[in-house]
């Protein structure tokens, strides 16, 4: 998937940024599928997707004034889905690390063993654990198939930054599925 | 690494889609939130509404005393103890009230001169 082939009507943006209210409703229909495929990769639930997809268009139509028609308006729209989750997924990681540290211990925690997962559980596991910043380029490179110049684009780095990240996340990964059953940070 | 590669196998079939009413359900958020945001207190950041809201307040009541109170005359210590030293007919120069005519003030001053 590139945003950057996305077609799109300027004039759609224009009407928008006027306050036209049916133009609002036609982006929201036209983008409501990219934004949502956009989200699902880093979350699992069709409720957090849901809440996220909202939240995305509600800070677009905010700052609708900031688009420039004639630039790449799908472009700015994964920016900001992607800079969204991110924020999300930063508070989601802080939440849990706060419940690790200072919540109750788990009941029974140590009477019944936890069910081993399988490759792919790991994996997913992993992938969890790593930090957004490192997760989000490895995702939209691996999962969704963006070139390393796109990623940069749509993360606001340089494509040198974007490698270093993909490298490191990578190696987390290799640690944390080869060395210590995924729970090493 | 073959786990992973699976897993993101399997990540790239797993997309959700919008219903037929996320549309109608952002429009609602949106519109919820316009209505909200048109007021003058949202330009305000929260921590600053009572303080200012407290000033305000303290500004209309300073207005209205001063608009609906009755000015005293004002009178001190030192007013009425330099009041006694001095000369009755020069008192219009201290003493705003009871001017005299502009005629009478030109003779008062004249005569000591003719005196003289």
């Amino acid at each position: 998937m590139t945003y950057g082939t996305m077609e799109f009507d300027r004039e759609l943006i224009v009407r928008a940024q006027a306050g036209d209210r049916s133009a609002h409703e036609a982006i929201v229909a036209q983008f409501s599928s990219m934004v949502f495929r956009l989200v699902s990769r880093f979350f699992r639930t069709r409720e957090d997707v849901e809440d996220i997809a909202q939240d995305v268009f509600l800070k677009l139509f905010a700052r609708i004034d900031q688009v420039h028609p004639d630039e790449n308006f799908p472009g700015w729209l994964a920016r900001v889905t992607v800079n969204t989750c991110y924020d999300e997924l930063r508070k989601t990681r802080r939440r849990k690390i706060a419940l690790e540290t200072y919540g109750p211990e788990m009941a029974g925690g140590q009477s019944v063993a936890p069910q081993e997962p399988d490759s792919m559980g790991k994996a997913r596991l992993a992938l969890q654990r790593l930090d957004p910043k490192l997760r989000i380029p490895l995702v939209l490179k691996e999962v969704e198939e963006l070139s390393v110049e796109e990623i940069a684009k749509t993360m606001g780095l340089t494509q040198t930054n974007v490698k270093v990240r993909l490298f490191r996340a990578r190696k987390k990964l290799q640690t944390m599925l080869g060395g210590s059953e995924g729970h090493s940070k | 690494m073959r786990g992973l590669r699976d897993f993101f196998d399997a990540e790239r079939k797993r997309v959700y889609q919008p219903d037929a009413y996320f549309t109608q359900r952002v429009m609602a958020r949106l519109n919820e939130r316009t209505s909200q945001e048109s007021g003058v207190w949202d330009f305000i950041p929260i921590s600053t509404r009572p303080v200012l809201a407290l000033a305000l307040m303290l500004i209309v009541c300073f207005v209205a005393v001063q608009t609906f109170m009755p000015q005293m005359p004002q009178r001190g210590i030192v007013e009425s103890f330099l009041e006694s030293e001095q000369n009755p007919a020069w008192s219009f120069l201290y003493n705003g009230t009871d001017v005299p005519s502009r005629q009478d003030v030109m003779q008062q001053l004249i005569a000591p001169e003719d005196q003289q």
